[in-house]
């Protein structure tokens, strides 16, 4: 580097700020981060691993994901095959491998959501609310009679999983497979006695989506893993790595996203009876708005990677080809440019053009799968558990939220009451008939019609 | 008043049609977001502004 590089570089990173979002002080002091960051370095340089942007104030987050798209990659080049960008996870994974389409750029990208659209746009994933709702039923029905329930566990795990399995096409009491993984991969630190543990589970659950692959390749059943399988870019079938990473993006975008959500929402809750009362209240004018303002305020994808695929200026700062940046979804959400009270959870909030599911072409895919199973397990829990108490002692939000604002477990207390129908191993039985007799994992292309349970 | 969505910018958020469901329309396959109408009933310009604010893509426009 010539000194005129040097200089020119300092006067470029002159914002400095050291962000490390994986140390458990960011999770404690999020809020504290965010305000600072937003008033002196709303796009700041950090040395922290290799050396990354980080855009934390909502109109820099704004300009630069959803106003950039063609300076800025989120490609992931696995073999050192086109300019060895690395995705979106800041450090880079240690697994190897391609994060689906998220780590892709278009036009390539697109053929993927293409194909996947029509099995998680709003009309189509409308048409599940019934079976949704009868997993929920069943969950709550586990638990109805005790007076305890852990909401993460017995009811925010469950739902996503099992009803992701639905829309795939894979058998639903296999839920069970993915369930730990899916959460345990991002909870467990890189330096836990339980990472081997969790490896295992994890090296099972790609072999049973590997067996789910084939067996749908040979004879295919409807769902959204026939849909990859179909995939074809310019005629031609991408390679079984490219299509089995579409379905682990497809997990680990379905599963500890919607949990984190619910959990989060439900322990409010309780920490704000009267919130909840004026929720059940005045449910019909609420529901939506109160939904968007939790995804604002908890945003349980926190942030994305992404790699300059150009010299640039954008929001006032100049980006060099190649750099790395890190979008804080979580941060913008937080700015009290846009939002007042940024801070305060407001149930009817206006104007929350929140960036909770991402901005821009990689908006989250899942978005609606995520609302309406979000929807409907807060409403069931509110109409058969009104007065239920979370236990502080007991809960356990993860110990960092560098990828996931999670949490693992959520005990609660509240009134027994009778059960409503079976139980959960019976009711996936009943519903595993009713998805394979009326094929309700068809895209919504193909059948419009709700489910029948 | 009149109210026109961006194809190029919307993402199918969809916050639009949480707030004014008569005025904008889904699409079945992708969600993306299109006026039913270009012009919006006097007694709906309210919504239609709300509508605008909340748009995380910022696609919206009304005249």
């Amino acid at each position: 580097m010539s000194t005129e590089e040097f200089t020119e570089d300092g006067e470029r990173k002159k914002n400095r700020y050291d962000f490390d979002r994986h140390t458990p002080e960011y999770r404690r002091d999020f809020e504290a981060v965010t305000r600072e960051m937003q008033a002196r370095c709303p796009i700041a340089w950090s040395d922290t691993y290799g050396g990354h942007w980080v855009a934390a104030g909502n109109r820099e987050v704004f300009e630069l994901a959803a106003r950039s798209a063609d300076v800025i990659s989120n490609d992931h080049d696995v073999k050192g095959e086109r300019r060895g960008y690395k995705g979106i996870s800041i450090p880079p994974p240690t697994r190897a491998g391609r994060g689906g389409f998220l780590e892709m750029d278009p036009p390539e990208q697109r053929y993927y959501r293409r194909a996947l659209n029509p099995y998680l746009s709003p009309a189509a994933v409308d048409r599940w609310i019934p079976v949704i709702d009868e997993i929920v039923r069943a969950c709550l029905d586990e638990k109805i009679e005790d007076g305890r329930i852990d909401f993460v566990e017995d009811l925010a795990n469950i739902v996503p999983a099992v009803f992701t399995m639905a829309m795939m096409g894979v058998p639903l009491e296999n839920w069970s497979i993915y369930n730990e993984p899916a959460h345990a991969v991002i909870y467990t630190p890189p330096n836990s006695p339980d990472l081997a543990r969790v490896g295992r589970l994890h090296e099972r659950m790609r072999r049973d989506l590997a067996r789910q692959f084939a067996e749908i390749k040979a004879n295919p059943r409807p769902g959204l893993v026939n849909a990859v399988a179909d995939m074809r870019i310019d005629g031609e079938t991408p390679p079984d790595e490219e299509l089995l990473g579409v379905l682990h993006l497809i997990i680990g975008g379905g599963f500890d996203t919607t949990t984190a959500l619910t959990a989060h929402a439900l322990e409010w809750f309780s920490e704000n009876p009267g919130e909840r009362d004026r929720l059940i209240r005045e449910r019909e004018s609420l529901l939506d708005s109160a939904t968007e303002e939790f995804v604002r305020y908890y945003a349980p994808v926190v942030g994305n990677g992404r790699t300059f695929s150009a010299d640039c200026k954008i929001a006032g700062t100049r980006f060099k080809e190649g750099e790395r940046l890190w979008v804080s979804w979580s941060m913008a959400n937080r700015d009290p440019a846009v939002f007042p009270d940024p801070d305060e959870i407001d149930l009817a909030r206006e104007s929350n053009r929140h960036a909770g599911f991402g901005l821009g072409v990689h908006r989250c895919i899942g978005s609606n799968v995520a609302r309406t199973v979000f929807k409907r397990m807060l409403v069931q829990v509110l109409d058969r558990m009104p007065d239920y108490v979370c236990e502080p002692e007991g809960t356990v939000h993860y110990e960092t939220i560098g990828v996931i604002n999670g949490m693992r477990f959520l005990p609660a207390t509240f009134t027994p009451s009778s059960r409503l129908g079976a139980g959960l191993e019976e009711t996936l039985e009943k519903l595993q008939r009713v998805c394979d007799e009326q094929r309700l994992a068809e895209p919504v292309t193909a059948r419009k019609s709700k489910a029948k349970i | 008043m009149k109210v026109r969505v961006d194809p190029e910018r919307c993402q199918g958020h969809t916050l639009c049609s949480m707030i004014a469901p008569r005025m904008f329309e889904l699409d079945d396959v992708d969600g993306h977001a299109s006026a039913v109408e270009e012009k919006v009933p006097a007694d709906q310009e309210a919504k239609a502004n709300k509508a605008v604010g909340s748009c995380p893509e910022r696609a919206i426009s009304v005249s």
